[in-house]
């Protein structure tokens, strides 16, 4: 998964990037004002947006509208300083899909995110399940029929990207803008690498195959 | 509990006035009817005196020799009290002396006269008349001569006495009930003059940090003596309501402008916490938040220096002021700001002409000097030049200028910058580190001292900061 984080204060930007990186093993962007993170959306298909409101530039409710205006769904959390009912309905009437008002706990920032991207690609529940295979995204564990399976935290990204969307047909470009920040053109070759040992690994005591190479396509996990 | 109040003064002072007007009306009564009682009684005494005179003949004799027939003695004033009466003929001595005169009473003819004297247990007047003709008539000369009589005539006054406190009792009934419904109207019409500031209490009660309008009925405002009050107490609510929105403005943009770094630090130790780090990644995050921290400190420092500055401006904190040089509190904050304006190369020139003595708290002035000198600075190009300029402008007020040939502000920022919590662009002041809070605070402070504080900027080619200050005033 790909975030990207529009704040302005540095720090507080490289928090977040630090424990979405580091807790839910998402690849993160961070920009410091309004239009970068307007040009950044409006480039990369990112799977979900933390946007401050305060900002230089292009403050966030009018990063909010214009996403929203040229029909962008990226879920899109706001950060806000303000927490008085008539501001935050108007984030949310605006297409925000969240808010959380600073100071606010990292660990709630987090688990509010994760849901956000579930939801963006049509999952409920943090446990993603594809035939006897089990995705936990909360604890990042995974297992096949209750056989628990260590993953490199590359592997891991590959194969939640994949049971967030099961059955339907992943791209390697697709992969690579989700799991990698701005220069993901270098990883290219490294994708099947991954795709490749997560096959083993998946595979290891079971007859059934899940992930699925459709040539000149991309890749497929179902059962 | 005895209250002090308006309406019970006001009743007392109109009753006590009543009361004396009634005490007045009953002496000025009583003393008119005794006078007109007395007076008919004496002109009743000098009647009935000349016809006792009347009743003195001259004998037969033709000596002249008088006797008093005592036939035709006029009856008494009052019936029941008889008068008393002697009669004296200058030849011939006391000719009469009625019955019922008072044993041990002695009086002898003498010059006219009128008194009261109390014979007996009772009170009479008495009337004395002298040189009182005989009238009755001879044939023929008098061989001694005709005579003179002198006549006392004493009626009791009993009756009048009665008669007059009569009158006094009536009259003094009378006036206490027109007292008593004197009073009554009073008080009404004293109790609805006074409604008003019922009605103005009533209103003023209503007055609140959510409603600081007073609303006053227009009949109440335009009594005379209400519509001081009201106008004071409006002046004094509008300057309560502006102290107080201020307050609370800054209060809730303190607040607000808190929640960043709080979130910062907050979330600095958080990813600390996430997982287990080694003993260097602690090192640095604790390092991290302790830069936090100090952030942190200096706004809550700033903040603190802008609320004192504005309650001072407010008038709220008295100070010792002392006769400071404006050119030597320069040179001082120049001083301070050395090493940050050397470490950027940049060089600050100040030029005076001649002292200039301003009564103030030295600290406030090399706070606000500091400040904009800072921002001068900091707006900078490297090397580049400041001019700081003390001049005297008008006679009695002092200029100071602080010029910088920096990036300038915007037509559109400029208006704002002496606005709490005003960056016009975040992300350059929050590089520089400002907290928006410094212009304003050099404002309350020179505006607390009756100068003013003004900024002139062209974009990419510098600010000019122009302070003036009153010096005659203190």
């Amino acid at each position: 998964m790909r975030v990207l984080i529009v704040e302005d204060e540095p720090r507080l930007a490289e928090n977040i990037a630090r424990g979405l990186r580091e807790a839910a093993a998402y690849a993160v962007d961070v920009v410091h004002d309004g239009e970068a993170g307007l040009s950044a959306i409006q480039a990369n298909p990112y799977d979900a947006v933390i946007l401050d409101l305060m900002l230089p530039k292009l403050d966030g409710m009018q990063v909010l509208q214009r996403i929203r205006q040229a029909g962008r769904r990226t879920p899109v959390l706001v950060l806000t300083a303000r927490d008085d009912k008539e501001s935050v309905i108007a984030l949310l009437n605006a297409g925000a899909d969240d808010y959380l008002t600073k100071p606010f706990d990292l660990g709630e920032l987090l688990a509010r995110t994760k849901a956000l991207v579930r939801r963006g690609k049509g999952q409920a529940s943090p446990i993603l399940a594809v035939d006897d295979l089990q995705v936990n995204t909360a604890d990042r564990t995974v297992y096949r029929n209750s056989r628990s399976i260590t993953l490199t935290a590359m592997e891991y990204r590959v194969l939640e990207y994949l049971a967030h969307r099961p059955g339907a047909v992943v791209s390697k470009k697709e992969l690579l803008e989700h799991l990698y920040d701005y220069n993901w053109e270098k990883f290219s070759n490294v994708i099947e690498v991954y795709v490749s040992g997560l096959r083993r690994k998946l595979n290891d005591g079971s007859s059934r195959k899940l992930i699925h190479t459709l040539r000149n396509q991309g890749y497929v996990l179902r059962a | 509990m005895q209250r002090d109040s308006i309406q019970r003064r006001l009743i007392a002072t109109v009753v006590l006035s009543q009361a004396l007007l009634t005490a007045g009306l009953i002496l000025t009564g009583v003393l008119y009817t005794y006078w007109r009682l007395l007076s008919t009684l004496d002109t009743s005494m000098q009647a009935r005196a000349l016809s006792l005179a009347a009743l003195v003949r001259y004998n037969d004799n033709a000596t002249g020799d008088v006797y008093f027939d005592d036939t035709m003695i006029p009856p008494s004033i009052d019936p029941a009290r008889p008068d008393v009466f002697a009669v004296w003929a200058n030849r011939s001595g006391l000719l009469a002396r009625s019955d019922t005169w008072p044993s041990n009473v002695e009086l002898s003819p003498g010059s006219d006269q009128h008194w009261n004297a109390i014979w007996g247990k009772v009170p009479y007047h008495v009337l004395r008349m002298s040189k009182v003709p005989i009238l009755d008539r001879v044939e023929g000369p008098l061989s001694k001569g005709p005579q003179t009589l002198s006549i006392i005539y004493a009626s009791p006054t009993v009756r009048l006495r009665q008669q007059v406190r009569a009158a006094g009792i009536i009259i003094a009934l009378a006036s206490l009930v027109l007292l008593a419904l004197m009073a009554k109207f009073a008080l009404r019409g004293i109790g609805k003059g006074l409604a008003p500031l019922q009605t103005l209490a009533e209103q003023a009660a209503l007055v609140s940090t959510q409603n600081w309008e007073l609303r006053v009925p227009a009949e109440v405002e335009k009594v005379s003596e209400i519509e001081p009050v009201v106008r004071a107490m409006r002046d004094t609510l509008g300057r309560l309501q502006r102290s107080f929105v201020q307050q609370r403005d800054f209060l809730s943009n303190a607040a607000h402008e808190l929640k960043t770094p709080v979130a910062v630090l907050k979330s600095t130790l958080q990813s600390l916490l996430q997982r287990p780090r080694t003993s260097d990644e602690y090192r640095t995050g604790l390092n991290q938040s302790l830069e936090d921290t100090e952030r942190l400190e200096r706004l809550l420092q700033w903040m603190l220096r802008l609320a004192r500055a504005e309650q001072w401006a407010h008038g709220a904190l008295r100070r010792n002021l002392e006769l400071v040089d404006l050119n030597s509190t320069c040179e001082e904050a120049i001083e301070r700001i050395r090493n940050l304006a050397h470490s950027r190369r940049n060089d600050i020139r100040l030029s005076t002409n001649g002292p200039m003595p301003f009564r103030a708290d030295p600290e406030d002035l090399r706070l606000v000097w500091t400040n904009l000198l800072e921002n001068a600075v900091r707006y900078s190009p490297e090397g580049s030049t400041i001019e700081v300029a003390v001049t005297r402008d008008k006679p009695g007020t002092a200029r100071l200028t602080f010029k910088d040939s920096g990036v300038g502000i915007s037509a559109e920022e400029l208006p704002h910058i002496f606005e709490r919590f005003y960056r016009g662009d975040p992300s350059r002041t929050r590089a520089t580190g400002g907290f928006g809070l410094g212009l304003p605070m050099a404002k309350a402070l020179i505006e607390a001292y009756g100068g003013t504080i003004a900024a002139e900027s062209t974009p990419g080619r510098g600010t000019c900061m122009t302070v003036q200050l009153p010096l005659h005033t203190n």
